[in-house]
Parts: C-alpha cells; sequence; structure tokens
C-alpha cells in the first residue's frame, strides 16, 4: 500500500512538473516575414531543442512595437529584436535590461561593431547597398563608386528607403569628405541626387516588388533583402562601392520587469553560438556579429558579407547611438528637402 | 404619452464609452502636439508651440492643397463612376444583374485596401497591365507614368471608394418612389427629362452623404497614398506617418494632425454649407 502511495505521488509530481515545463514560454518580439521565419529556424528552434521551452512570436514594423513596449508600461514580450539604433531608444527609455554579460558567454566572441550598448547586442550584419537589376541599367554603369548613383543615365530609376534616410545621408556626408556626424556638408551633394529619385519605398515588402517589377531598377538596398529576391529567381545584382556599402546591424535585447530573464539569457546566448550564427549566413545572408564562426566559403565570398575585420571596418558604420539621436532632425530634413522635390 | 423603453440606454452605452475612448485619445493627441520633441527619446519635453511654427512651409501647405484636392477629384470621379452603376442597380429587373451589380461592387470591400492598393501597384506600372495593353495595341511608345503620381493615387482611391458611395447612392435612389417617374412620363417628359427633373433632384441626399464620405475618407487615408505615391505624392496622413512613425517626432506629428483634423471640419462644414444650398435648390 505504501509502495503504491508513493508511485502515485511521484508520478503526480512528475506530471505537475511536465506541465509546468509544457506551460513556460518565450516570447520573441520581431519582424514579421522573412526576418521571423529566420529567427525561428536559426535560433527558436534551437532553443526550444537545447531546453524544451516553446517560443511564441509577436510580430510587428521597427517603430509599432517600439511604441507598444513604451505604452504597455510592462513587458509583453521577453526579448525583443530590433535595428541597433532603435534599441539605443529602447535603452534610453529604460525598456531594456541592463545585460550581464557573464551569462552569455558566448558574446565574448563579438565583434567591436555588434557590441552596441549596456542593454543590447547585435545578432547578425548585413549591408545597405546598391541593387540593381543588370538588365535595367545602362551598361558602362558599374557601380565601382557610390558616385555612380548621381549618373545622370539613372535619371528617374532610383528608389531610397522611405523611413530611414540615414544610410544615403552616410554616403553623402562620405563623397563630401566627411561623416555623418557633420551631415550638414553632404546637404548639396544629396540634393543632387533628387533627379535620379524615382521613389521612396516603405516597406521590405514595398522594396522587394518595387524591384522585381523593374518599377524602380536601382535601389539603396538591404542586402539580406537582396538574396531573399535572388532566391525567389529575381536577377539583382549587389554592388560594393569603393567608398564602403552602409553597415547595419539588427541587435536583441531583454525586455524590462521580464519574469523569463535567465531563458531569455539562454536565448541570447544560443544566438551567439558560432553554429546558430553559421546557420543565419546560410539562411538569409546575415553576417555573423561573433568570429567564431564558420562561414560556408561559397556564401563568406558573396557582395554584402562580412566575415573578416577588415571587412568590418571598411563599411560605413555610423554609430548607432547618433542615428537614434539624430533620426528626427535627417528624417525631417529629407523630407522638407529630398523628397518634396 | 408613449414611454420610452428601459432598454434603450443600454443600447446607446457602447456608442457614448466608444465616443469617450476617442475623446481620451484626441485630447493625447492635443496634449502631445504642444509639448517638445527629445532628440534620441521617446519622451516629450516641457509645453512650447514651436511644433506649430514650422507648419507654414510650403512643403506642409502643400501637403494640406494636396491632400484637399485629392480628395475632391476622388468624390466626383467615384461619383462619376459609381451613380450610374447604382441606378442601373435599382433599376434593373433581372435578378441576376442586380447580383451580378453587387458582387462586382462589394467584392473589393473583402479585400482590404492595403491588398487593393498592391493590386493596383501591378496594374499601373511600367510593365503593368494598362502600360502593357497600350503598347500592344500600339497606342503609346513609352510606358505613361502612372505610378507616383496624383493620377495613379486618384485611379486607386476612386477604387477604395466606389463600393461604399454605390451603396449610398444605391439606397438613395431606392427610396424615391416610381410613382413620381411616372406621373412625369405621362405628362409627356421623356425618360432624360424624368431623370433630371425628378430622378437627380430626389437622389441629392444620397449623392451629398457619398460625397461627404468619400471626401472625409480620402482626407484621411493612409495606404493607397504611401504606396502608390512612393514617397512624390505627400499628404497630410503620408507626413504624419513619416514625421511622427519614421522619424519618432510624435509631437510635431501631432501638431499636424490637429492642423489637419482643423483644416477636415473646416472643409466639411464648407462641403455641408454648398450642398444645403443644392438640396434646398433640388427640393423646389
Amino acid at each position: 500500500m505504501l509502495r503504491k502511495t508513493i508511485a502515485l505521488s511521484l508520478l503526480s509530481a512528475s506530471l505537475i512538473a511536465t506541465n509546468a515545463s509544457a506551460a513556460e514560454k518565450l516570447t520573441v518580439s520581431t519582424w514579421g516575414g522573412s526576418f521571423k521565419d529566420l529567427i525561428d529556424k536559426a535560433i527558436g528552434q534551437e532553443f526550444t531543442k537545447q531546453t524544451g521551452v516553446e517560443v511564441e512570436y509577436v510580430t510587428g514594423g521597427t517603430i509599432d512595437r517600439l511604441n507598444k513596449a513604451k505604452l504597455a508600461g510592462s513587458a509583453e514580450s521577453d526579448v525583443t529584436f530590433t535595428t541597433s539604433h532603435v534599441g539605443w531608444l529602447y535603452t534610453t527609455d529604460g525598456l531594456f535590461e541592463e545585460l550581464d554579460m557573464s551569462k552569455i558567454p558566448n558574446a565574448s566572441h563579438l565583434v567591436d561593431q555588434a557590441r552596441l550598448s549596456p542593454s543590447h547586442i547585435g545578432v547578425w550584419g548585413y549591408v545597405y547597398t546598391i541593387g540593381y537589376r543588370p538588365d535595367m541599367v545602362p551598361e558602362d554603369i558599374t557601380f565601382d563608386s557610390w558616385n555612380d548613383l548621381w549618373s545622370p543615365e539613372l535619371e528617374g530609376t532610383i528608389a531610397l528607403p522611405d523611413w530611414d534616410p540615414s544610410h544615403i545621408i552616410a554616403v553623402s556626408a562620405k563623397l563630401s569628405g566627411t561623416d555623418a556626424e557633420h551631415w550638414e556638408k553632404g546637404q548639396d551633394k544629396l540634393k543632387a541626387l533628387v533627379p535620379n529619385i524615382k521613389a521612396f519605398y516603405t516597406n521590405d515588402a514595398n522594396s522587394q516588388q518595387l524591384i522585381s517589377t523593374g518599377e524602380t531598377p536601382v535601389q539603396l538596398l538591404l542586402s539580406m533583402n537582396a538574396y531573399h529576391m535572388m532566391d525567389e529567381g529575381v536577377d539583382i545584382k549587389l554592388a560594393m562601392p569603393e567608398e564602403g556599402a552602409v553597415l547595419g546591424i539588427d541587435a536583441m535585447g531583454i525586455n524590462k520587469g521580464t519574469d523569463q530573464a535567465d531563458l531569455a539569457y539562454q536565448f541570447m546566448n544560443i544566438a551567439l553560438s558560432p553554429e546558430v550564427q553559421a546557420r543565419i549566413s546560410e539562411i538569409n545572408r546575415g553576417s555573423p556579429v561573433v568570429d567564431n564562426a564558420h562561414v560556408d566559403p561559397e556564401i563568406a565570398k558573396l557582395p554584402g558579407m562580412l566575415t573578416t575585420p577588415e571587412q568590418w571596418a571598411a563599411t560605413l558604420d555610423t554609430d548607432a547611438k547618433l542615428r537614434a539621436e539624430k533620426t528626427a532632425e535627417w528624417r525631417k530634413w529629407f523630407s522638407e528637402n529630398i523628397m518634396v522635390q | 404619452m408613449t414611454q420610452r423603453p428601459a432598454f434603450v440606454p443600454w443600447f446607446v452605452l457602447p456608442s457614448v464609452l466608444t465616443a469617450l475612448g476617442l475623446m481620451v485619445a484626441m485630447l493625447t493627441v492635443l496634449q502631445y502636439s504642444i509639448r517638445a520633441h527629445i532628440p534620441g527619446s521617446l519622451d516629450v519635453g516641457g509645453y512650447t508651440l514651436d511644433n506649430f511654427q514650422d507648419l507654414y512651409k510650403s512643403i506642409y501647405i502643400n501637403a494640406f492643397i494636396t491632400t484637399a484636392w485629392l480628395s475632391v477629384k476622388t468624390a466626383f470621379f467615384g461619383l462619376l463612376l459609381s451613380y450610374p452603376l447604382a441606378y442601373a442597380l435599382v433599376q434593373t429587373r433581372s435578378g441576376w444583374m442586380k447580383s451580378t451589380i453587387l458582387i462586382i461592387a462589394i467584392t473589393p470591400l473583402f479585400l482590404g485596401e492595403v491588398v487593393r492598393t498592391y493590386s493596383w501597384i501591378i496594374v499601373l506600372g511600367n510593365s503593368g497591365f494598362i502600360n502593357s495593353v497600350l503598347l500592344a495595341i500600339g497606342l503609346i511608345d513609352e510606358p505613361l507614368q502612372m505610378m507616383f503620381t496624383q493620377t495613379g493615387v486618384v485611379l486607386a482611391l476612386v477604387h477604395v471608394t466606389m463600393p461604399i458611395m454605390l451603396l449610398m447612392l444605391a439606397t438613395g435612389l431606392s427610396h424615391i418612389d416610381p410613382a413620381y417617374r411616372r406621373a412625369a412620363t405621362s405628362l409627356g417628359a421623356g425618360p432624360v427629362r424624368a431623370f433630371l427633373t425628378i430622378t437627380l433632384p430626389l437622389s441629392l441626399p444620397g449623392i451629398v452623404a457619398s460625397l461627404t464620405t468619400a471626401f472625409a475618407w480620402t482626407f484621411s487615408a493612409f495606404a493607397t497614398p504611401q504606396l502608390i505615391g512612393g514617397g512624390k505624392v505627400s499628404t497630410v496622413a503620408t507626413l504624419v506617418y513619416q514625421l511622427g512613425f519614421s522619424s519618432l517626432n510624435f509631437p510635431f506629428a501631432a501638431a499636424l494632425s490637429i492642423v489637419g483634423l482643423i483644416l477636415t471640419v473646416v472643409l466639411l462644414a464648407v462641403f455641408k454649407w454648398m450642398t444645403n444650398s443644392l438640396q434646398s435648390v433640388g427640393a423646389r
């Protein structure tokens, strides 16, 4: 009788434990579409395999999710993926926990450019560069230099992102002999680009549609999106201008007030493991932000992939905090002087 | 004296609560419009009227003019296209024809504005349906530029607003007693005269309601001007998005929204005054 009672008690206890584990989940805030798929395939599934904890995704645009986090007042997700400069807004508004780096051992291999703030770190890198339809631009345009974008032969062909002018502002500043911090010197250069600008795209889907239909055969394009479209069969080439492509880093942080901090740290550590970083490069051609990931040589040699310190150093890297502080000023000037022309 | 049923206030309650919620939201926007923007932060600073000072710049004045002009054109062309369809819908005795018109008219409502707008990008593009057909039959040598133009935006907006306009017009037309038209015909009026002197004046309430709705709807339209306009057609709504959501300058975007709201109310009041005069003429 006693043996039966003990056995039943143990069974009950194990069932309760199993239920508790099954009920546990980690909520991750991310973009939708191919980026959510990337996070799930490369990081989420590996996290579930290692911990037994399911990952639930909350998707939305970068700024929408930032606003929701600000308005909610409490953590509605445990881990948030965002872009590097918007991560600074989460940080300065107290929406991210300060990271205890000892709980993310894989972060010791982070490249310098991905050490963003005390509260957010990079998860993959990419570049914004010139993407074009080779069959729809004049043959003599090589895009060896950003200056080629200003060629009169490209009149009415270019599309730029409408939500963030920081990339083209950094390029104009560079071509004017300065950097994004002293962007005013590049204003005239940027104004001279206006005749070549045909449209401004609103989001990744809009960018993909405009270049795939040939409506805007030249774009300032996110390299990962370009490779995604190439996989879909769109004939696109990525140029690597001699002045350097514009560096972009997507980042992750732990939401303030989360009661799943330990799991969140585990998730981030897994995201930075060499295997997962290599997988990210395989799936979406995101560059590893750690220096110990082994990237397939065929992928490593693709334009826009950053796998050596020299390649990282050759990019146009605008400080994420400066971008966060200057975004409003840049965007307003861009609206008033470039978009309305 | 008839007594009001006791449950009536409960029926009104949801509307009252919704209106209160909307008022609180509008007051929050108003409050944001008079606060200072802090670069690099979502928090706002102290009270200021600086946000309204930049609104005199040509970009913002042009956006207000463009928005109003787009709204007028959309309402006008929407009416031109919807009225004959609504008339046919009400007049036809064929159930098959009624169903066909209704299905064609209402189906777009199930697709949502964004999907419809993306479809228009495919239709209006340089290698889109319209240009392909015109090039194939030799009417043009080079594609017509319809994307990123006001013409393209109006075309798509007319399609977006047409189903609602058609339903409102059909409702107005169906309330006209056919005996009036029969009386006019029996007194010697031809079909055109009967339409111009009986049907058209009596359908003015439907026309006014559909024009007002189309105008107000277009004034606040976002997805269509944003996607078809491609940043080259700036409206109040697209600027609020660009300056508020993209650049996180919520106080300035709020100021723009407040002025846009005031302008909408003023324009609708003017429109109401004009149509009241028209209706009183029609009633005679």
